[in-house]
């Protein structure tokens, strides 16, 4: 390996040992080789590490809306749920806002109060009977259709069960 | 020297290089234009954060249920805890406000131009870091306002096609906002930008240093630009005591203002209407312009866009010309960008 190109060293000092330069080539090659996998076996795993558990679905579970008979036909009740439940190392309380409406007494529907734009909570107003997002002000009527305004889909209907008289829905 | 600075000298060799980087020659023509400082000042705004972030973080606690308590505490209880916290809370509006006015300053005397690229895009990384910490920053005290900011700045993330979703379940930690997102939130806030922002600044000024400042272009500054004096202590001063106009007013700011804390978070209230930190105000106005399908190019494509063009710019705008009064285009483009932001702000304010 005549063409490395190394500071000439002086002769006082000493020289380069020539026969070591020799494997200067393979000790380079060898050195991105043990860099690079270490290197990407680290970054690999931290970033595997860091991902965790965020993939995976939220797991549903059933939240008490109220008695048959507190929510009276044709108007929207407002209910505000409360769970506890497991959020990462913790199990905590959680609570969340979803609006409830029975047209005949017999089959219910139950929105998630989020906004299916960018999340804000929406809000029924009676008068004009329509759901209104203060963030960027959008209108969705009562069955949780776009009206206007910028969300891309319907307000998400919640599936329900009603067990002894009580509305249950799966959040 | 002094005995024990030559016996540090003698192991560290380090007296080689502080005397050259003290004894840099600043052009006269930069020293006498205040527009000049504020990199400095930007540089001096981290340093406080870097240093009231440190003392909030020895009361702070990192928890849903904690979060709120331990910075009321130190807003309330803990002594000057209003001051170190205000300090936090209005430098880091401060910061990037001089980042901005920093960055419009190299722009428009197209200082990105050849050889100075790295130093442009150094500057660009760091614009953008800086809102992360605004961003990361904001959710911390977990009351009602950097809740719902979170919960909508993660949508945002969600309405890119594709892989928003995942993307926004990657930055929350899980599909919901909690324990994780804080978390994450707080490492990345404390530890992750700190780093990797010292880390540009150093890469940013040592770039600076190689080049040089971009020459001058006013007939002015030219005549000027034979005549130089030392970083230290001339430049040095200037920015000393600009900084510490900086610092003052920051603490006249948390005096007169106090900080402010909004009600603990809420996931049920719907009587909040979510709002950013100001500095994200224009963003949030312009994607009320933007209806149904149309939104992911509101949310990602127009930022893309915005980060691409910083990106792109000295690589496309090559020619000799400088001054911007001969460069219509980019400064027609710097100032249609500029008017167009304040307009956004001030329609959301
Ligand atoms: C944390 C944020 C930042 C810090 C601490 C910082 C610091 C500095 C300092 C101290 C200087 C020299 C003095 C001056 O020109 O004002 C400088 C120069 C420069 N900065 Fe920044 N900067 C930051 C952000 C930015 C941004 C956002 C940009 C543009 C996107 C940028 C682009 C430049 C350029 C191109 C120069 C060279 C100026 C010239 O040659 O005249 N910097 N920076
Ligand atoms: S979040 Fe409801 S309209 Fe944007």
């Amino acid at each position: 390996m005549r063409n490395v190109n190394l500071p000439p060293l002086d002769p006082d000092k000493g020289e380069w040992d020539e026969k070591a330069l020799n494997r200067r080539r393979f000790l380079e090659a060898s050195f991105w080789v043990a860099a690079s996998g270490g290197v990407i076996a680290t970054v690999g795993a931290g970033i595997r590490f860091l991902i965790g558990n965020s993939l995976e679905p939220k797991k549903e579970s059933w939240v008490e809306i109220g008695s048959t008979e507190s929510l009276t036909p044709g108007s929207m009740h407002r209910v505000r749920y409360r769970l506890r439940a497991k959020d990462a190392w913790r199990t905590v309380e959680q609570s969340g806002a979803v609006y409830a409406i029975t047209e005949d007494g017999e089959s219910y529907t139950v929105f998630d109060a989020t906004c299916s734009h960018l999340g804000c909570l929406v809000r029924w107003q009676e008068g004009d009977r329509v759901f209104a997002c203060p963030c960027h002000k959008a209108y969705f009527d009562h069955q949780g259709q776009v009206l206007s305004g910028p969300p891309p889909k319907p307000l998400r209907r919640l599936e329900t069960k009603i067990e002894n008289g009580v509305l249950w829905a799966l959040i | 020297m002094s005995k024990l600075g030559k016996w540090i000298d003698e192991r560290t060799g380090i007296s080689g290089p502080v005397r050259s980087f003290l004894s840099y020659p600043v052009p006269k023509y930069v020293h006498g234009n205040l527009l000049y400082t504020l990199g400095g000042l930007t540089a001096i705004g981290f340093l406080l954060q870097v240093v009231t972030g440190i003392l909030l973080m020895f009361y702070y606690d990192p928890s849903p249920e904690g979060a709120y308590n331990s910075v009321d505490y130190i807003t309330f209880e803990v002594p000057l805890g209003w001051l170190v916290r205000g300090v936090h809370h209005y430098g880091a509006s401060a910061m990037v406000i001089l980042a901005a006015l920093h960055m419009l300053r190299t722009y428009f005397m197209s200082t990105y131009k050849k050889p100075r690229e790295i130093n442009w895009l150094t500057g660009v990384l760091l614009l953008f870091l800086t809102l992360a910490f605004g961003f990361t920053g904001y959710l911390l005290p977990w009351d009602q306002k950097g809740y719902w900011a979170t919960k909508v700045g993660s949508e945002i993330a969600g309405s890119v096609p594709v892989i928003g979703s995942w993307l926004a379940s990657l930055m929350r930690g899980g599909e919901v906002l909690g324990q994780a997102t804080l978390t994450r939130f707080y490492a990345t806030h404390v530890v992750l930008l700190p780093t990797l922002v010292a880390i540009l600044i150093v890469i940013h000024i040592l770039q600076l240093r190689f080049h040089g400042m971009a020459p001058a272009i006013t007939e002015r500054a030219k005549r000027n630009s034979r005549k130089f004096v030392p970083f230290f202590p001339h430049w040095v001063v200037t920015d000393t005591i600009l900084g510490l106009g900086l610092l003052a007013l920051l603490v006249y700011l948390s005096w007169s203002q106090g900080v402010p804390l909004d009600f603990p978070a809420d996931p049920s209230a719907s009587d909040f209407v979510p709002r950013p930190e100001w500095y994200f105000l224009f963003y949030f106005q312009a994607l009320k312009y933007f209806p149904g399908s149309l939104e992911a190019v509101a949310t990602i494509l127009i930022p893309l866009f915005i980060f691409g063009t910083m990106i792109v710019l000295p690589f496309v705008d090559k020619g000799d010309e400088r001054r911007p009064w001969k460069k219509p285009v980019t400064t027609g483009v710097g100032i249609f960008y500029t008017v167009l932001i304040i307009v956004l702000t001030i329609l959301a304010w």
